[in-house]
């Protein structure tokens, strides 16, 4: 009792701002490399604003321009198939592996360090690797023109959607390992006895992974798909590093990123207009993650 | 806390450092006199000069500061990568060095807004000592005066793999001097070579526009206006050519190894490069000793760099004084002998026998074949922004790849290009 009086009169000793001391440090960094940022974002999006002068307001005059960009057009559908595609592919297929790779059998180390090895590498130098095979001379081309299943060389790199579902596979092959790893350490919560209980009662693998192993997993399968659709709508390396830094031919192979990218570099850059489309970005990235989580929170 | 009140908390927040960042721009310091005394402290930033010209730019300091005893110079050397952000952020805190090197297309924002001194001011007649090219591009359209003098210029030539001609029924005593010559011997190659290698590999830009006479801008210099008949029919040719498999296909996407990266693995027969010959040598000896040079299709392009002087800058005569000294004949020569391919920008430079003489090597050839084009060569408007080149490079790919007409691409081209002009 006595202690405890003690110990609550010296925390009474504290001076009233003592907390604010202590969290200032992390508050000014967020104030001002991500608050001030964004905020001025939010102002710079309604004006002309240049690197060296401009600013003048111009109200609603860059999100008009929006909605007569061909090449803003072909970003949104590039980045919604993105994810249409990325979304199903890398929510299942990482659980599958994880599945796999859980068991504790000799070997299995060789396989999880595998599939994560992608993860490690850079995603630029990566895209480059894939750009040299997929060339109209790499090795793809070379093997595909061998076993005679085309006679020409598919143009993996200059076709618009042979481009943009290259781009996709490096992004699921390279993503496979992050995602499984998060899966593995969601599955060491799936009790083994619910697995033992369903085997005795007659329950398959598939029947056991549909009705034990999904649902045990729910919430890091909830997880993975907003880190997934977030991802998808901010794609960047892999189109840049496959379509050469261009776009594609007409842009087309572009994603929201790179048009910010392009609209905001150089001397003559258009800060308004790039600031617009962050904030069309921003708010593309919000919308999906509020809908999941009110998904979750009704299921829950 | 309510939400209303954390962003009521943020945005004083933002104001309060909106308020502070205000306070820092606004003192800015008055500028020297043009006309005074060459004394006091001036810096000088070049662009990756170092380390390799280390000892040539501080002998070429260590001379101007004997000569003006009252002066003391600061050199800067900035990376090569990430120049432009650098500048553009000296320039917009104020703290631009005294004498900055920048090439035409940085120069025209910061002669916009009145940070370079308008070189017209000071004591020297442009015209009788640098050469038109290099002026040229310091003169703007819109804007009164010259914002930089003319430091190296460099161009291109061509370079030809003698052997790989020869073996493919070409004759390299006979070489293609425009477009379509070069199209009917790049069939040529491909019949003959069985499509095993090329002799175009890259597709045109604005810059093989310029060449054929296309104008890029009006003549106040407020449109843009290339997609005339002649700049159609030159895409055309280009996308026919890519039809017929006459050039590698992922040049679209600039995906491929590169023009200059295919001729050193003697995969093509052609490439455009600069009058410096030192990097074929190294990479392929051989190839280098059985390569021909030939002047660029048209006037060629022309490449220039340059010294501005900060017009705030507190020393003005002693920066203006200095940045004349580095671009001196003189200075220029030696600079331009350390440096292949590289040229001076005076005119007193020109008749230089070093420039002129041909000892019958490759790398002389280039030399000198350099600098016949070099008078007429045109250099890039500076008016084309990063995102402009990024639309007109994109548009001239959908047209060769036949997913769109010339007609169409470069009319897209140009529509995008004008609203971002006119922003």
């Amino acid at each position: 009792m006595t202690d405890t009086v003690k110990m609550s009169s010296r925390v009474r000793e504290h001076k009233w701002f003592t907390p604010w001391l202590l969290v200032a440090p992390a508050t000014l960094w967020l104030c001002v490399f991500n608050l001030y940022p964004a905020l001025n974002t939010v102002y710079m999006a309604f004006t002309n604003k240049k690197p060296l002068g401009g600013g003048e307001f111009v109200g609603l005059a860059n999100f008009a321009r929006m909605l007569d960009d061909d090449q803003l057009l072909y970003a949104l559908t590039n980045s919604v198939l993105y994810m249409l595609v990325c979304v199903p592919l890398l929510t299942m297929l990482p659980l599958l592996l994880a599945v796999l790779v859980e068991k504790k059998l000799p070997g299995l180390t060789f396989f999880r360090v595998a599939f994560y090895t992608p993860v490690v590498a850079s995603a630029v130098v990566v895209a480059l690797i894939w750009n040299w095979m997929l060339d109209d001379r790499g090795a793809i081309n070379a093997i595909l023109q061998a076993l005679k299943v085309v006679q020409e060389p598919l143009p993996f790199l200059t076709d618009r959607w042979l481009l943009l579902f290259s781009a996709i596979s490096l992004t699921v092959w390279k993503g496979l390992g992050y995602y499984m790893i998060i899966y593995l350490s969601a599955l060491g919560n799936v009790g083994r006895e619910l697995h033992e209980a369903a085997a005795v009662d007659g329950a398959g693998p598939v029947r056991r992974f549909w009705s034990i192993t999904v649902p045990g997993v729910r919430g890091t399968m909830l997880l993975i798909t907003i880190l997934i659709t977030v991802s998808s709508l901010r794609v960047f390396s892999e189109l840049y590093v496959m379509t050469g830094g261009t776009g594609g031919p007409g842009g087309r192979v572009s994603s929201v990123v790179m048009l910010i990218q392009m609209y905001s570099t150089g001397f003559t850059g258009h800060l308004g207009y790039a600031s617009a489309l962050s904030l069309l970005l921003f708010v593309l990235t919000l919308v999906p993650m509020v809908l999941l989580a009110r998904l979750n929170r009704k299921d829950g | 806390m309510s939400a209303r009140r954390l962003v009521g908390v943020a945005a004083g927040l933002a104001m309060g450092l909106t308020a502070m960042t205000g306070c820092g721009a606004g003192d800015e310091p008055s500028a020297g006199d043009l006309g005074g005394k060459i004394e006091g402290k001036v810096s000088i930033q070049t662009w990756a000069l170092k380390p390799k010209f280390t000892d040539y730019v501080e002998g070429v300091i260590a001379d101007f500061e004997k000569e003006n005893p009252g002066v003391e110079v600061t050199w800067l050397d900035q990376p090569g990568d990430g120049y432009d952000q650098k500048v553009l952020t000296q320039a917009s805190s104020g703290d631009l060095p005294d004498v900055t090197n920048l090439p035409p297309d940085f120069a025209l924002p910061l002669a916009q807004q009145d940070q370079l001194l308008d070189l017209e001011e000071a004591d020297v007649d442009l015209d009788k000592t640098y050469v038109e090219g290099g002026l040229q591009g310091y003169r703007y359209d819109g804007l009164d005066g010259t914002y930089g003098y003319p430091w190296y210029l460099g161009t291109d030539v061509n370079y030809w793999n003698k052997d790989m001609l020869a073996k493919n029924g070409l004759d390299p005593a006979n070489l293609p001097t425009d477009l379509d010559s070069l199209i009917e011997q790049a069939r040529t190659l491909k019949e003959k070579s069985g499509g095993k290698v090329y002799l175009m590999t890259r597709k045109p830009g604005l810059n093989d526009l310029q060449q054929a006479d296309v104008p890029i801008f009006n003549e106040d210099g407020t449109e843009l206006t290339f997609n005339t008949p002649e700049a159609i029919e030159l895409v055309q040719k280009y996308a026919d050519a890519y039809a017929d498999g006459l050039l590698p296909k992922d040049i679209l996407t600039d995906t491929f190894q590169g023009n200059a990266e295919l001729y050193n693995q003697e995969k093509a027969a052609w490439t455009t490069g600069s009058a410096n010959i030192s990097g074929l040598e190294e990479a392929n000896p051989a190839l280098a000793k059985g390569t021909e040079i030939s002047p660029a299709f048209g006037d060629g392009p022309l490449y220039v760099q340059g010294l501005s002087v900060n017009a705030k800058s507190k020393n003005l005569a002693a920066a203006n004084a200095l940045a004349q000294f580095v671009t001196n004949p003189d200075n220029q020569r030696e600079f331009a002998k350390l440096a292949p391919g590289v040229y001076p920008s005076t005119i007193a430079s020109q008749e230089d026998p070093y420039f002129t003489e041909d000892d019958g090597s490759v790398a002389a050839k280039a030399k000198v074949t350099g600098l016949k084009t070099l008078t007429t060569a045109i250099p890039n408007n500076p008016k084309v922004s990063p995102a402009m080149s990024t639309i007109i490079d994109q548009q001239i790919a959908l047209a060769i790849s036949g997913d769109a007409t010339p007609q169409e691409a470069l009319d897209k081209a140009v529509e995008e290009c004008n609203k971002l002009l006119a922003q």
